[in-house]
């Protein structure tokens, strides 16, 4: 049956603060937990900080008294909801594993997104970052053997391939080209606006963990690693971003935001296996569906704009699914390994100039050496094997087929 | 009904541009865009994106319309917001016949539509974003300004229609311009008019009353005040 948010009250915002020991949660068990749990966990957890980000900025723009305090105190809500997703978290799960999951999140989200994307150009965009994600699973998978001997597979539970996408060192690329065409307001998808926050939240989650949690190693080869890759995160948030139609209003993008937010926990309800966590997404959902309801009051009273006018009809039927993705990541590795951005498109490498900008820009960052490179190399040298979790044979690139022996 | 929101699922499309991507099934195509007026000698493609621009203008005009109504606190003004409100939502639907009339797609977005909208979202929100900032009788102030503002752009889209009627061509085409212009313009005066009358008696209003009593006082003194004016 469709389900239209507008039609629901949801739980009223001031029915919605919480106590101290309901947003003290008690953690997954990371050796039992579903690796699906643990990346909804993860993307939830993105969701809600993008949902804060947002409205603190949205808060910075206005001097509105009724509009600061809405925004207060939902924001006050979504930092709860925070807490208690996030806390679902252990704190015996290092944070190189949970790095792991981040980069499952990365790709298997990246991977259902691209093939229910309705706009061919929202969807290149998503193979294109899929394929560098899909490759920092891999770097980290061989961290993860070179400082504990540690198989990634205990965390993927071999839901996910591990092996190399595009090579990290080579997804540096110059600003210039992280730029991308934004979808139009009006005549765009609704679910592609979906798609397009989601992934903006994911990759902003990924990027924020990078940059805080790079440091948390002695080993140069870690940390370097976790510099490098957390820059290409910057570069994928900006990438994702700029798909983004600037013509919202604030109150437009408050609506979208909370309207999100309802799908994913609503999609999230739909599969997950673990009850207690279950019951977590439908409480958060019953929130978000209030909060929606005052940002559509606003919506009326400040913007005369009925929120139904903006808003589709009812939620996609098709819930977004954490499931393997395996054969759509072969098929786009083998079709697409090679494309590199070239200002606002995608081109074969061999069809770059060769004083195309990407080039000067690889010269920079990568002399001396890339960490991510160095990595796999030390792997080599000290274990003389490299990780990798090739579940559907071999990898579908022969240039990237491994060439030691591999240990899954 | 018109529509004042135009979304996919109701048919929006629009044209891809240099930052636009627009999925190939709504977009408008190139072919669509050169039949419209072809063979009237006139550029047609020009004209169909004006016509998108002007309802646009409408549309955002419905919104500031009814956005205002539910937040003056003069019975006035709020019968006159009321009523223009309701004369705008007519000349969306006006447009909105008069671009099908001529072959167009009322659901098409132009890259200038975008534009205007842009800005006539910026006015709406120049009356709510910083109201903590002003006084309640500035907001009246603020809120006509936006109708001042947004009625001169109406005026001039009508008035500059009206001077182009008779290089469409004769016949059907001109005679739905013709009417389309008839309907409209007179009450696009009659908007503007209004609004620049209004603003100069409530500046004058203003300039003429005295200054209000002690500082706890204020807020309900200027309530009462806005609620006495034009009584």
């Amino acid at each position: 049956m469709a389900f239209n948010p507008l039609d629901q009250k949801g739980t009223p915002v001031e029915d919605q603060f919480r106590n101290w020991s309901e947003l003290n949660v008690e953690p997954y068990d990371k050796h039992t937990v579903d690796p699906y749990t643990r990346t909804r966990v993860i993307l939830m957890n993105g969701i809600e900080v993008e949902s804060i980000i947002f409205s603190h900025q949205f808060a910075r723009n206005t001097d509105n008294p009724e509009l600061l305090r809405a925004l207060a105190t939902n924001r006050r809500v979504d930092q709860q909801q925070q807490k208690a997703v996030n806390g679902l978290n252990p704190g015996e799960q290092t944070p190189l594993e949970t790095t792991i999951g981040y980069e499952q999140v990365a790709v298997d989200l990246t991977a259902w997104l691209a093939r229910h994307e309705p706009d061919p150009y929202l969807k290149a965009a998503l193979d294109f970052a899929l394929l560098e994600d899909f490759d920092h699973l891999y770097r980290y998978s061989n961290l993860y053997d070179l400082l504990y001997g540690g198989h990634a597979d205990q965390i993927t539970q071999h839901l996910t391939e591990i092996m190399p996408g595009r090579p990290t060192s080579a997804e540096h690329r110059h600003p210039h080209d992280e730029i991308r065409r934004h979808f139009e307001t009006h005549s765009v998808d609704p679910l592609s606006r979906l798609h397009v926050m989601t992934i903006v939240a994911g990759e902003q989650q990924t990027m924020n963990f990078y940059m805080n949690h790079g440091t948390d190693w002695i080993e140069p080869i870690a940390r370097g690693t976790y510099a490098e890759i957390a820059m290409i995160e910057e570069q994928h948030v900006t990438h994702y971003e700029s798909l983004l139609d600037p013509l919202d209003s604030w109150i437009a993008m408050w609506l979208f935001h909370e309207y999100n937010e309802i799908y994913l926990y609503w999609s999230m309800m739909q599969q997950e296996s673990d009850r207690r966590i279950k019951a977590m997404w439908e409480l958060n959902c019953n929130m978000e569906i209030g909060q929606l309801q005052v940002a559509a009051d606003f919506m009326r009273k400040l913007e005369g704009r009925e929120p139904a006018e903006l808003l589709p009809p009812s939620l996609p039927d098709t819930p977004v699914t954490f499931e393997p993705n395996k054969d759509y990541v072969r098929q786009v590795l083998a079709e697409t390994i090679d494309l590199r951005a070239d200002g606002l498109d995608y081109v074969p490498l061999n069809d770059l100039p060769k004083d195309h900008r990407y080039f000067r820009y690889q010269e920079i960052v990568n002399e001396g050496g890339a960490p991510s490179d160095l990595l796999v190399d030390q792997v080599h040298a000290d274990k003389h094997h490299e990780y990798r979790d090739e579940t559907q044979g071999e990898h579908p690139v022969a240039d990237l087929q491994a060439t030691v022996e591999t240990v899954s | 009904m018109p529509t004042l929101t135009p979304t996919a699922p109701f048919g929006a499309r629009s044209a891809p541009q240099e930052m636009t991507v627009v999925d190939p099934a709504r977009q408008l195509t190139e072919e669509e865009r050169d039949r419209f007026l072809a063979g009237t000698g006139l550029n047609g493609p020009f004209v169909l994106d004006l016509l998108s621009d002007m309802l646009t203008h409408e549309r955002c005009g419905a919104q500031l319309y009814r956005s205002l109504a539910g937040r003056t606190n003069n019975p006035v003004l709020k019968r006159q917001y009321q009523q223009f409100g309701e004369e705008t939502v007519e000349h969306v639907d006006v447009l909105e016949t008069l671009i099908g009339q001529l072959g167009g797609d009322p659901m098409y977005v132009s890259p200038a539509a975008r534009a205007t909208e842009k800005s006539g979202t910026a006015l709406l929100e120049s009356t709510f974003l910083l109201v903590g900032s002003i006084d309640p009788m500035t907001q009246e102030l603020v809120m006509l300004d936006a109708v001042l503002l947004a009625e001169a752009k109406d005026h001039a889209n009508w008035s500059g229609l009206a001077q182009l009627v008779d290089t469409f061509p004769e016949g059907e085409v001109r005679d739905h311009v013709r009417r389309a212009v008839d309907r409209v313009e007179p009450q696009e005066d009659e908007h503007l008019g209004w609004a620049q009358d209004m603003r100069a008696k409530l500046i004058e209003l203003q300039v003429r009353s005295g200054a209000l009593a002690a500082m706890g006082a204020k807020a309900e003194e200027a309530m009462a005040r806005i609620k006495d004016w034009f009584s």
